[in-house]
Order: structure tokens, then sequence, then C-alpha cells
């Protein structure tokens, strides 16, 4: 591929350094938390407990994690941060953190524990501004933080978290290249006649595959998508898009002969997390006319990526890439051209989102910023051709996160 | 699922908030929604930030959900109480003054609450009072019905087809990878507590969480010679007025847990540091772990009924 990014590298990223990556990113965050006049930070999100603790919460399903909170509470001052978990924490992990008991926020029983703990680490918070993910049921009954001025822990999080220092781009360098690996087995296993779901379990045993460490494994976080796609617009489940419906996820089609299986998966390492998406044709080469959506997919691609740079707007990317595709937007109208990606998937920055222009134009990007392209090629009556690619803004352009290559049996 | 079930945890819903004097619920949690709603969505691991993804109206019966298609949903949802995903908050807020009997609330439940959620309500619905309701919800989905247990069982079955093929996984294989490829071939890839298979103390330490069809199943032990070698006392105890002294009194080791299970992880909560005041009662369905062994029991009036026999 073209453009201002580095050639592909064949050989591993370097390995992050947990330690320096935990105290980079406690001080990011609090240079957000003195800017913004927050007093303190009260996190239950476990993206957000990984960003101010290191510590990451398991990959379990949203009622477990709920219950089994963990939680971080961090001082506008230096000092250290105080995380109470219920999974094992690592040694490695907490940047400095004092570790606490499992608390319970979500049990009546359990929020005069978070109170106590909250005044341990921030003392009287009357009339301080408390920023928080959320108040559980138990802790507004029982008046934890009543007195403090509450504000969205996003406020701070969200523009700490957007520029990912050496180690988070290294953490999702690994976990996109780990990512792949896996799925070169599931695209083995994606045939017709095979199932979504026996595609997805080739794909998530293979993910144990090197796994040896198990505070630095790597964690499935999607129900991996393998969804074969209707060759018209129409095909699908009722939508309000205008569009086809993509990701379904909740049925277990079995595959064909003559199928576009759009491939979407995510996996965490340290947390952070890889974003994989691609177009397979089970059983079969693909049509001149499926070709020719990729040639047109990779178009977009490569005009986007060319406009990448620190001070590019967002606007600036998306208005390269309508440029090559002018008859229709060139992505699902329910989500974005790209997206960024860290602790979550789909993090800031989105471009060409329904935020509209105005936001896009007045949004520049940065280095250290990560996008995530996901174009759409679309053409009613042959079907459509999807795909990701992960690249890190650098100080005068762009360079893939992941090992690449990973369009077959499409162009390379 | 069937659409009975739906309606009759619609109508649990319903008649619960007509008890608590709430107009309107706004569930962020999946598993309320699911609860509330039926709809199945791609699975994701771990918290989520709140958002309204299932809107319960009392006066008008009517329950709506985040999706900008009908892919997943059950009747007696249809497209029309669907609204769509969207990016922006201005976009959200139209969307949701355009729920009928959403403007005129008096108090809206909440399963978790927001700084932001808050400030949207105050301009969609500017004369009510947002109070926590995940208490309301709770206490709903505490006594279990009959079509629940049903699809409880069935996730057991699906779990244990886990805990076989790590038994059967050959010496030198990745018990846990067994395990994950058998549940696939069976349909299932969503975890609840997530698959675990450890060779250990000349056996293997075995605990399966899955979900299927929104309701949880699992099973745990350490197998020798296929066998589970404890026996399940501490589920032997889970019985109607049990307290917390009871099951201490019953586990056999410091590590014991009893919680609610349905779709998820659920309340009561019980270990050796919570859930002191709990009292089990008859209608519950639990997961009970001590040590390696998990089981799921229904409590019953005549006692504990175990859902999670090995098929």
């Amino acid at each position: 591929m073209s453009g201002d990014g580095d050639p592909v590298s064949e050989v591993a990223p370097p390995a992050p350094d947990p330690g320096r990556m935990g105290s980079e990113r406690l001080s990011r965050l609090r240079e957000q938390m003195r800017a913004q006049g927050v007093d303190g930070v009260v996190l239950m999100h476990g993206p957000h407990v990984t960003y101010a603790t290191g510590h990451v919460p398991e990959a379990v399903d949203a009622s477990h994690a709920n219950h089994r909170r963990a939680v971080a509470i961090v001082g506008a001052a230096d000092g250290p941060v105080r995380l109470h978990a219920h999974d094992p924490v690592s040694d490695a992990a907490p940047a400095g953190a004092e570790v606490g008991g499992p608390l319970w926020p979500e049990l009546d029983e359990g929020a005069t524990a978070v109170g106590a703990a909250i005044a341990e680490v921030l003392g009287d918070v009357t009339g301080c501004r408390v920023a928080v993910d959320a108040v559980t049921g138990a802790m507004a009954r029982a008046g934890v933080l009543d007195r403090a001025e509450l504000v969205d822990a996003s406020r701070v999080l969200v523009p700490a978290r957007v520029i990912k220092t050496a180690d988070e781009l290294a953490c999702i360098d690994q976990s996109q290249r780990h990512t792949e690996r896996a799925m070169a087995e599931a695209r083995t296993a994606c045939v017709p006649g095979a199932t979504r779901s026996e595609v997805a379990g080739a794909f998530l045993a293979a993910l144990r595959d090197g796994d040896s460490e198990p505070d630095a494994d790597h964690r499935n976080v999607i129900d991996p998508i393998f969804q074969p796609m209707p060759t018209r617009r129409d095909g699908g489940p009722r939508t309000s898009t205008g569009h086809v419906v993509f990701p379904t996820g909740v049925d277990n089609p079995v595959f064909a002969d003559g199928d576009l299986v759009w491939v979407d998966a995510g996996v965490a390492w340290h947390g952070y997390m890889s974003d994989f998406g691609c177009t397979w044709v089970p059983g079969r080469d693909p049509t001149a006319a499926e070709r020719a959506l990729f040639d047109r997919w990779m178009a977009v691609l490569e005009v986007s990526l060319a406009a990448v740079r620190p001070g590019a707007t967002l606007g600036d990317v998306g208005r390269a890439a309508r440029a090559v595709e002018p008859s229709e937007t060139p992505w699902l109208p329910q989500f974005y051209l790209a997206h960024g990606t860290g602790l979550e998937s789909a993090e800031m920055p989105m471009i060409g989102t329904d935020l509209g222009a105005a936001f896009d134009d007045g949004y520049e990007l940065e280095e250290g910023m990560v996008l995530v392209f996901e174009p759409v090629i679309w053409s009613d009556g042959v079907g459509g051709y999807r795909a990701e690619e992960v690249v890190a803004v650098t100080g005068d352009g762009w360079r893939r996160l992941g090992h690449g290559h990973h369009y077959e049996p499409f162009g390379s | 699922m069937s659409s009975d079930l739906v309606i009759t945890r619609r109508e649990r819903v319903l008649d619960a908030m007509a008890g608590a004097g709430i107009d309107v619920l706004v569930l962020g949690r999946q598993d309320n929604a699911g609860y509330a709603c039926g709809m199945r969505r791609l699975w994701t691991a771990g918290t989520r930030p709140f958002g309204a993804g299932c809107i319960v109206v009392g006066s008008t019966g009517r329950v709506h959900a985040l999706s900008s298609w009908d892919d997943g949903i059950e009747p007696p949802m249809s497209f029309d109480d669907l609204y769509p995903l969207t990016w922006n908050p201005r976009i959200m807020a139209g969307s949701m003054a355009a729920i009928d009997g959403l403007a005129e609330a008096r108090l809206i439940g909440v399963d978790e609450l927001t700084p932001s959620f808050r400030r949207a309500a105050a301009h969609f619905a500017p004369e009510a009072d947002v109070v926590a309701a995940d208490d309301l919800m709770a206490g709903v989905r505490l006594h279990k019905l009959p079509g629940e247990i049903q699809v409880i069982v069935e996730s057991c079955a699906a779990a244990w087809t886990g805990v076989e093929a790590a038994l059967d996984a050959p010496g030198h294989a990745d018990p846990a990878g067994a395990a994950i490829k058998a549940l696939a071939n069976r349909g299932v890839t969503v975890p609840s507590s997530g698959i675990r298979a450890e060779r250990r103390d000349g056996g293997l330490a075995v605990d399966v969480g899955v979900i299927c069809d929104l309701y949880e199943g699992g099973v745990g032990g350490l197998f020798a010679g296929g066998r589970r070698t404890a026996p399940a006392a501490l589920a032997g105890a889970c019985r109607d007025g049990a307290s917390h002294a009871d099951l201490a009194a019953a586990a056999t080791s410091g590590d014991w847990l009893v919680r609610g299970l349905g779709m998820g992880f659920e309340r009561p909560v019980i270990g050796p540091q919570i859930g002191f005041g709990e009292r089990l009662q008859a209608g519950m369905v639990l997961s009970v772990a001590d040590g390696d062994r998990r089981d799921v029991v229904h409590i019953t009036a005549s006692g504990p009924v175990a859902l999670s026999e090995r098929p």
C-alpha cells in the first residue's frame, strides 16, 4: 500500500513497559483533572479502572462485571490511587496503586464500604467536584457522594485517553497481530456448510495459543461476528438506516456457496483492543464484480490515509474518502469512516458520524491518536466489501498497527 | 425463546412499576433490558457506560429499545417500538421526545444514575424526578418463572458439553480450548463467568459459565476419574429461609459464594464477607460455589432441586 506510513513491519512490535505505561496514563488523567477543576474521580467502568490503575478486570458478561466491579479512586494531587478489585491483581499491574479488598457497590450492604473508601482517599467531598462513571442504586440510597458536585468521568477520561503513549500503541499492535494469527485458523474453518459458531470456536480456541502469562492473556471481548451478507440492501432485517444491517450478532447462520461473509472481532491484551475486519468468500474465489468492490474499497482507504497527519481535521479525511466515491458515502450510515480504539473499541476520534460536519471540521488529529478505518463499498445485486485497517497518527503521517496483509482472498 | 415468557416478564415489570409509582423505566443494563423486552444483542464483555438501552412506559404499556433494526427482537415488540443508534445526544433527545408517555412522566426509574442522564431527563421529561430502580428490577427477577427454569436447565446442559470436552481432551491438549470448541459446535459462544480448566491434584478442575438464549448456565468441579470429587453439601443447604449462618456452616471451604442466577449474575449475593442479612426464598435460582464445586439449584417449597445435573 502506498501512503505516508512506514512500510509494513515484519518484526514484532517492541514490548510495552507496563510500569511506564501506568505512570504515564495516571499523569495524563491528573493533568485533565486539574485542567477541569476535578478534585477526585471514582471509577467503576472497567476500561476507566484500567486507565487509572493498570488492573484489567476479567472479560466476563456485563452482569458479572457489574456485580464484581473493580473500583478506582484517584485524587487530583499526586499520591497513590486506590484500587478495589474482585479479580486477582497482578503485582506488576497497578501503577503504584494501594490495593484494597473487593467492594460491592451494587448491593445495599456494600454501599457504606464504598463511601468509606472514597472518604479515605478523597477526604470529605462536600462541595468538591467529583467525576463518576455512575452512581449505583445502592450508593444513591446510602447517600454516597450526595454532598459532592458530580460530573461524568468521561469528561476527563476521554481527552486523557485519546492520545496514546508509545506503550499503549505497542499493546494495540500486539493485540492486532495476535487477532490476525487466530483469524487465519478461523478462515480455514469458514467453508460452505460450517456455522458461524463453529468458525467462532476455531477463532476463540486459537486465541489461546501462546498465552502463557495469566495476567497478559488475550481476552475476547466481542462475540465474534461472521455474518453472511445479503446481496441486496433490502435482503436483510428491516432497518431505519437505509443500508444493510451489520452487525446483527444474534443468529447462527450456516455458510453457503456464494456468500460474502463480513468478519468483525475484538480482542484485548493488557486491556487494549484489536479490531479485525475483512470480507471472506467461503469455498470459492471472488468474482470479478466482487474484486471490483475490493479495488474501490482500497482506493477509499488509500486516499483516506493520505489525508491523515497531525493538524488535519476529521472533516478533511472524510471529504477525501467521499471524493473517490461521490455517488454514495462509502461507510455505513449508523457508524463511521473511522473510529479510535484503545481500552475500548469505538473510542474517539470518530470520522463521519451523525455528530455532523461541524464536529468533524472542528476536531484536529494529533500524534498518538489511533484510527480504525472501516469503509464499506456496496453495489446492490453484487453485495458489499468491508474490512478494517488500524493505524496510529505519527509526527508526519501514519503507521499501521498490526501486521496487515489480512485481505485474503482479495489483495494483500 | 417463547413469546409467552417475554410477555409474562413484561407484565411483571409493569406491575412492579405501578406498585412503586414509577411512570417510566430507563434501563441501561443489558440483563434488565433483556428481561423487559427479550431482545438479543451482540454480546460484548465487561461493564458498559449507562445509556438508554430500553424504555418501559407505564401509561402505554409499551417497551421500547435502542436499535436501528428489528433483528433479535421478540413479539410483542415491533419495529415501531425501536429508536435508532446514534452518537449525537441531540438526536437521542429527539428520539426520547418522540416516545409516548415520556414527556409527562413524574417519576423515572433508572438502573444506574449518571450526571449526564439527569441533565438529559430535565429536557425530555421536565417534570420528572429520576430515582434508582435497580432494586425494583432485582425484586422482579428474584423469583423465577417456570419458563425461565426451563431455559436455565438447557443452559446448564450446554455448560456440561464444555465440561465433558475438557475431560475428554488428551493429556497434551488445552482442556479449556477443547471446551470452547465443543460449546461453539453446539452454537454457544457467549460466556457468563467464562471457561476455566486446570489440571491439578491428580484431576481436572473445570468451571464453565455460559449464556444461551439470554439465560446463564453453569457447573464446576474438581473431576477425578471422570467424576466430581466433592459432594454438593452447600447446595443441599439452600432451602427456603436459610440464613447466612446456615450456608456458612454447610460450606466445606473458605471460598464459597451463593448468588442469584438467571439472566447472568443476580441477587442475592451471599459469601464469607457479604450477604449477612439475606434469607433464601423458594422460587430463587442460585449458583452455589464451594471450592471447585459449583451447582445451579432451584429452591422449591420441598427443598433445593439441582438444575445442573449431568445430562
